[in-house]
């Protein structure tokens, strides 16, 4: 199971022209053994990039508007650790091929809703994306995903269902 | 947004509570506490927590180890605790049925059980307040079903403090303790804060999620569920709160007018939600556990105008017990096996089969029990505790006894249906176990 990330957010500091570096470095100090620091700031953060870099830590980051960004840094440990986050829900900013098909599984029974994504999921090439609906947030489904690495994006649509869109993983049985 | 995860000591909480449930009614059988003895006799305190603590509070807990983590979609947070909590809580209750047999004479032992149930138990219970409450923060803001369930927490800490309380009284390690009439004042507290706080707003909470899910019913949060939330947590505050404080200022009793009200308000609102539930229902042909969830249901209603009529009649206080026992196996007990009768299975299936699911054919749910067989069970079951309930409001204790063998006979079926389940007796012995899958045992489910 992973840990939730340790939140710090420095746009406040930063906006009231305050040096945030040493609270970010008390909150690494506090961080429990692989887990991740997710970072708020008001710009793209490259010095930290390497100091932390230094220290055993992969930098993720990506815009998320009005100029702000979010950094996550995830400790560059074990393996394993490194192969779960990949398979967690997909946080990266890059561009996902097409879905090759859009799934309707809002109307099934469950655990239907879940069989029928992962059968879309299997059929799929390494790389591809295949969008579903589902009736609610499918936290079964994430942890199904999550150990086959397969990486989702997802999001509650307005009209009371889910929508995910999948990318298949390289087969791991 | 993250994923939740198999709950691996869910099957072991609900193994522990079905013991304490047949353990239970076994007794009303034999004719063990009330109503052959008085209400507060040391032998219906036995009877009374290991309905309350060891079936209901055991079946809560388990259910909401696996339940709150998919409410909030949140990993459970100290899930390494669960299991000392489990421990904490079954030993406990022991110490604590040991303690109420030293009270009663019927074991003399020279160890002191009930202040190392005082201690224990809150400890149990502290644990899984902990580890439910740090995961429900984690998810905020909760949706109405995790609302419901984090109110039921509160009072589960009100209730276990009274408790406390208790046990230092009964030991007689609280000098000041004859000061307080514990039985007028104290006890129905704990009463309500146990029943409706506790068990009731996290059955109430659950449901407003299991019942959409399993009828594909629109379950878009709606006023009136949030006003359900608001006006029992009044009601609960006036009763555990205002009510005594005005009664120690000698007001003149609006503070119970009000926490009646809002009781009523609650439950009229709640109802309205149920039919909106099965009326509006995608699926037309509802599965037994929403079927014989009606019957809990109805018996909660049952016991809303039972209260009324007692309350209006003045007959509260003689007839008390009747209306305990229809809450307590009517509608806690009846919610509680019918969607044990869904949720094992469904648990069961994602263990055995969710490795291979997409990539296998695999059996249904619904292959996994036979309703047909179970649902004349569920029927005797309600028809017992019906019976039941009259008999005690009726005085007839031999009759109240033998509809309890009809629930005791019903549980015994139903239970030994869930362990078919768990070793998936019910499944084409060809479709049972595809390549890549396990047999789950029984107990402790398997982590991936």
């Amino acid at each position: 199971m992973t840990q939730p990330y340790y939140d710090l957010d420095v746009r406040p500091v930063l906006r009231d022209g305050g040096e945030p570096f040493s609270l970010i470095m008390q909150a690494v100090s506090a961080l429990a053994p692989g887990q991740s620091l997710r970072l708020f700031a008001t710009f793209k953060p490259l010095p930290l990039f390497q100091v932390l870099g230094a220290r055993g830590f992969d930098a993720s980051a990506r815009e998320i508007g009005n100029g702000d960004w979010e950094v996550i840094f995830t400790p560059s440990g074990a393996a394993a650790e490194a192969e779960q986050r990949t398979a967690m829900a997909d946080q990266s900013g890059d561009a996902w091929p097409a879905p090759v098909d859009e799934l309707d599984n809002r109307d099934l029974e469950p655990p239907e809703p879940m069989v029928k994504t992962l059968e879309g999921v299997e059929a799929l090439q390494p790389g591809q994306t295949i969008a579903a609906l589902l009736p609610r947030e499918p936290v079964f489904l994430f942890e199904e995903l999550e150990a086959r690495g397969h990486s989702w994006r997802g999001q509650m649509e307005p009209e009371g269902h889910f929508r995910v869109v999948i990318r298949a993983g390289n087969p791991q049985r | 947004m993250m994923g939740a995860a198999l709950s691996r000591w869910t099957m072991a909480f609900f193994a522990a509570a079905l013991v304490c449930l047949l353990g239970a009614q076994t007794m009303i059988v034999l004719g063990y506490g009330f109503p052959s003895t008085a209400v507060e006799d040391p032998q219906t305190l036995v009877l009374v927590h290991m309905v309350t603590i060891g079936w209901l509070s055991l079946l809560m807990c388990g259910a909401l180890f696996q339940f709150v983590p998919v409410l909030v979609a949140q990993p459970l947070i100290g899930a390494q605790l669960v299991l000392p909590a489990l421990i904490c809580l079954v030993a406990g209750l022991a110490s604590l049925l040991a303690g109420f047999l030293q009270l009663s004479g019927d074991l003399e032992i020279g160890i002191a059980f009930l202040p190392i149930a005082g201690v224990l138990l809150p400890m149990g219970f502290g644990l899984v307040v902990v580890v439910l409450g740090r995961t429900l923060l984690s998810g905020r803001p909760l949706p109405l079903p995790a609302r419901f369930v984090a109110a039921g927490l509160a009072c589960l800490v009100a209730t276990a403090s009274i408790g406390v309380l208790f046990a230092s009284l009964l030991s007689g390690f609280a000098p000041a303790g004859h000061a307080v009439d514990w039985r007028g004042e104290a006890l129905p507290l704990h009463v309500t804060a146990g029943f409706g706080g506790w068990l009731t707003l996290t059955a109430i909470g659950v449901s407003y999620r299991l019942l959409p899910m399993f009828m594909l019913s629109p379950d878009k949060e709606r006023a009136t569920g949030t006003t359900v939330l608001w006006s029992s947590c009044a009601a609960l505050f006036l009763v555990l709160v205002a009510v005594p404080v005005e009664r120690m200022l000698g007001g003149p009793g609006a503070a119970w007018h009000a926490a009646c009200l809002a009781m009523l308000v609650a439950v009229v609102l709640y109802g309205v939600d149920l039919v909106f539930f099965y009326r509006h229902r995608k699926r037309r042909n509802i599965e037994l556990n929403s079927r014989s969830a009606i019957g809990a249901f109805a018996a909660l209603y049952l016991s809303v105008a039972l209260l009324v009529a007692l309350v209006a009649t003045g007959t509260l206080g003689q007839n008390i017990a009747a209306l305990v026992y229809l809450v307590a196996f009517g509608w806690l007990s009846g919610l509680g096996l019918s969607q044990l009768y869904k949720i094992v299975p469904f648990l069961t299936w994602l263990e055995c089969y969710g490795p291979v699911m997409g990539r296998k054919p695999t059996p249904r749910v619904q292959d996994l029990v036979v309703e047909k067989r179970d649902m004349p069970w569920f029927a005797l079951y309600f028809c017992g505790v019906l019976v039941g309930t009259a008999a005690l409001l009726a005085g007839m204790p031999d009759l109240f006894r033998l509809a309890a063998l009809a629930t005791l006979c019903a549980t015994v079926a139903l239970v030994v249906e869930m362990v078919l389940v768990r070793r998936l007796f019910n499944v084409a012995i060809a479709a049972r176990l595809p390549e890549g899958t396990a047999r789950p045992r029984l107990f402790l489910s398997s982590s991936r």
